[in-house]
């Protein structure tokens, strides 16, 4: 597994400045791909950019290159929620940060262990393998309808259920104030948890079976096998899995704008619904293009590790 | 053999290459304009709300208006439905943006004021209205929404959504109610009657969870307490006004002070509260439109319901004060505008002819459920239907909402108070000095987007 010199992965030396041949590659076929992202990527976001600068709103977007000049003033206006949805661009950063990280962190042994259980044959494996994903498959909206309706105090099943065993009442609210935030976790929670499930299965499948024989033969417990054997192996693709689980929580908008609507409780106002509401509904385009600004920037330090870590994946599949 | 295979390979890398950045090229050139929309002459575009409950009827209406039209003019009719006042929007936004989408657009009542406020629609001239059938023929009420001014008008009713109320009158016979009430302490009066906590029945109900149903109720309380959201002019919010607290607050009263709507609905949103009526659990449920009758039709409470216009004497009075309007509803509807870049106008205004002729009106109505703006057409169903009759009724005092470009954030704003005060009552720390704190807030808002 050692690192391979430069010399031998990159065995041609590529010619300085002639910029058409690389390896014996034609390099030039890559413009039709850099001109695509240019027009995809770079440009909307240096606009982007510009536009979090403006005073853009409904009075300007059709001729929005002339609109009005702001400064800073969209940038202080969402550091401090003096928008209408009144919810800072940091706090709904902490909102969505939390989510994330703690529907993560709550799917990931969740997901190891459904993963062990239909990790072996038995009869009903491909039933129970298909019943895993039926959370996952169920369109978000409707998963967030359905656990709208289950949340509804008085007449949801989650207040009866936690009134029939004696632990809160039976009018608990879930869909405003402070506990809005758990309801959208444990909705999320329940609805992606496969995902871990499916990435840690397709990582169990292809550990040798030759590992376990081996540990078997060493007189290894059940326990020691899944620290010392599966585990360890898994540490790349679960490294992976946990990273791309996390930015889908956090980019996850369908969940909290159908379970709580475009005036959602503080606790509940993650960043993309903070956003689509000041730029879509209320027709501050400045205002959410400044708020998109800060979060990128912020989130420049996960993307960092991120990156690292897809780099890390690339060197040790070489 | 192997430089031959390796040239070949090469070859076909090249040209992909080139085939890629001619697509590149088509693409980009798609985005940047062209014929898409826009109408050429020989085909009209239209952006309609898609019907949520009957899409199958509004499609056939649709063929029917397309084979009519084609027939007439030779010019082809294509249709575009959305689902939702998001999508609505977000269309509406890149359309003006890049000058580029459908010839017209279904626009809702309270649209228009931001539609309008873009730049981005044809403001009628009086030859546009002599091809789209004339002003005479629609309900006058409904033409208040149509644009910023008499003189500006940029869209075309095309149908109407008036508001009422629905009562369960078995509930009504049970509670010696002998009919709807017609001011606002009558209605108190009368939900105290029906209401029973031990069953779980209430004689009224609320949802400040909803994001429409809040600002539309208060705003009718506020019209006829004289009372407006922002001034005349459009050039000063006023939602820091006593009568609009006022009436936020005798909303909020009917779940904390007279008892008459379920303390615990503080995350209701509208159907939250038509499922409780529908389950016979609410004796009066204001601020709905015909949409609700098949639901009804179909439910617990089928054969106990009726419907009746809202009360119109604000709480406390035997009559409504000094500039006070017998506000029974919002001027409520769809419209249909015209977008600026279309190149097709004169055949668009022409199809709006169609649209809003006596029979297509009827038609649509009984296809989709919202009522016609043709005052014939609207004449014939009332005569033919109790609950059209009702509706119709209501439309007579329908009062338009501020032609303001702020609308849009006056809506939110509001429904964030609403949200918050819901909040504070579930939390058990609602009170009137929270609900002056947060419409003065509010008012800030929307004072900031006022033009």
């Amino acid at each position: 597994m050692s690192r391979q010199p430069a010399s031998e992965a990159f065995p041609a030396k590529p010619k300085r400045g002639s910029g058409r041949n690389v390896g014996g590659r034609p390099m030039w076929l890559l413009w039709p791909s850099v001109g695509l992202i240019l027009f995809v990527v770079v440009i909307p976001f240096l606009i982007g950019v510009y536009i979090s600068f403006l005073n853009l709103d409904q009075y300007t977007i059709r001729d929005w290159i002339h609109a009005p000049w702001a400064g800073l003033e969209n940038y202080i206006t969402g550091l401090t929620g003096g928008g209408v949805l009144q919810t800072s661009a940091l706090t709904s950063l902490g909102v969505s940060v939390a989510f994330s990280v703690l529907t993560t962190l709550v799917t990931t042994p969740i997901g190891i262990l459904a993963a062990l259980t239909v990790n072996t044959q038995f009869r009903g494996r491909a039933l129970i393998r298909s019943l895993y994903l039926i959370p996952y498959v169920i369109p978000t909206f409707v998963t967030a309808l359905l656990w709208r309706m289950m949340f509804l105090n008085g007449t949801g099943l989650v207040d009866r259920f936690l009134s029939a065993i004696g632990v809160a009442s039976v009018n608990t609210y879930w869909l405003i104030g402070p506990r809005s935030f758990w309801a959208m976790t444990i909705t999320e929670i329940w609805a992606v948890w496969a995902f871990i499930y499916i990435m840690v299965l397709a990582g169990l499948q292809s550990i040798p079976t030759e590992l376990y024989e081996v540990a078997e033969l060493d007189g290894a417990t059940s326990w020691q096998k899944l620290t010392k054997v599966v585990l360890p192996q898994l540490k790349g693709l679960l490294g992976l899995a946990l990273l791309l689980s996390t930015l889908f929580h956090f980019n996850n908008f369908t969940l909290p704008f159908v379970m709580f609507g475009s005036s959602p409780p503080t606790s509940a106002t993650v960043l993309p619904l903070n956003i689509y509401v000041t730029s879509f509904n209320l027709f501050d385009f400045g205002l959410g293009s400044a708020m998109s600004v800060i979060t990128l920037i912020i989130m420049l330090v996960p993307a960092f590790f991120y990156l690292r870590a897809l780099r890390l994946g690339e060197v040790t599949a070489r | 053999m192997v430089k031959k295979s390796t040239l070949s390979r090469r070859e076909f890398l090249a040209a992909g290459g080139v085939a890629m950045v001619g697509l590149s090229a088509l693409g980009l050139a798609g985005c940047g304009g062209g014929k898409s929309g826009g109408g050429n002459g020989g085909s009209l575009s239209v952006f309609i709300d898609k019907s949520p409950t009957a899409p199958g009827a509004q499609k056939q209406w649709m063929d029917k208006i397309s084979a009519q039209f084609q027939k007439q003019t030779g010019v082809k009719v294509s249709w575009d439905s959305f689902s939702s006042s998001d999508e609505e929007q977000r269309k509406m936004e890149n359309a003006v943006t890049t000058g580029n989408g459908p010839d017209i657009f279904v626009f809702g009542s309270t649209f228009i004021p931001s539609a309008q406020a873009t730049g981005g629609f044809h403001v009628l001239t009086s030859n546009d209205w002599k091809l789209a059938g004339g002003k005479s023929r629609i309900f006058k009420q409904q033409l208040t929404m149509a644009g910023t001014s008499p003189d500006k008008l940029i869209s075309v009713p095309f149908s109407m959504r008036p508001f009422a109320m629905v009562y369960n009158t078995e509930l009504f016979r049970k509670a010696g109610i002998s009919s709807p009430p017609k001011t606002w302490t009558e209605f108190v009066q009368d939900a105290k009657k029906i209401t029973d906590p031990s069953q779980g029945v209430y004689g009224a109900e609320i949802d400040p969870a909803d994001s429409y149903d809040p600002w539309k109720i208060w705003w009718t309380f506020v019209r006829q307490m004289g009372g407006r959201f922002v001034s005349k002019d459009l050039k000063t919010a006023l939602l820091d006004s006593p009568e609009v607290q006022k009436a936020v607050q005798f909303w909020f009263d009917w779940a904390t002070k007279y008892k008459i709507a379920d303390p615990h609905s503080m995350t209701w949103q509208s159907t939250d509260a038509l499922r409780a009526f529908v389950n016979g659990k609410v004796g009066m449920q204001i601020m709905i439109s015909t949409s609700v009758e098949p639901t009804l039709r179909n439910s617990k409470v089928k054969g106990k319901y009726a419907f009746a216009p809202m009360p119109t004497v604000p709480y406390g009075m035997q009559q409504r004060p000094p500039g006070g309007e017998p506000a029974s509803t919002i001027v409520s509807g769809d419209y249909l505008a015209v977008a600026k870049y279309s190149k097709a106008k004169d055949s668009a205004y022409k199809l709006i002819k169609l649209m809003t002729d006596y029979q297509p009106q009827i038609q649509y109505s009984k296809a989709v459920g919202d009522l016609p703006v043709n005052k014939k057409a609207a004449t014939y169903l009332a005569s033919k239907s109790k609950t059209a009759k009702a509706f119709i009724e209501a439309e007579q005092n329908a009062t338009p909402t501020p032609m303001t470009g702020a609308w849009a954030t006056l809506e939110v704003a509001l429904a964030n108070v609403s949200a918050k005060l819901g909040n504070a009552v579930a939390a058990g720390n609602y009170s009137p000095s929270l609900v002056k704190s947060l419409l003065e807030k509010a008012n800030q808002q929307v004072q900031a987007q006022l033009r």
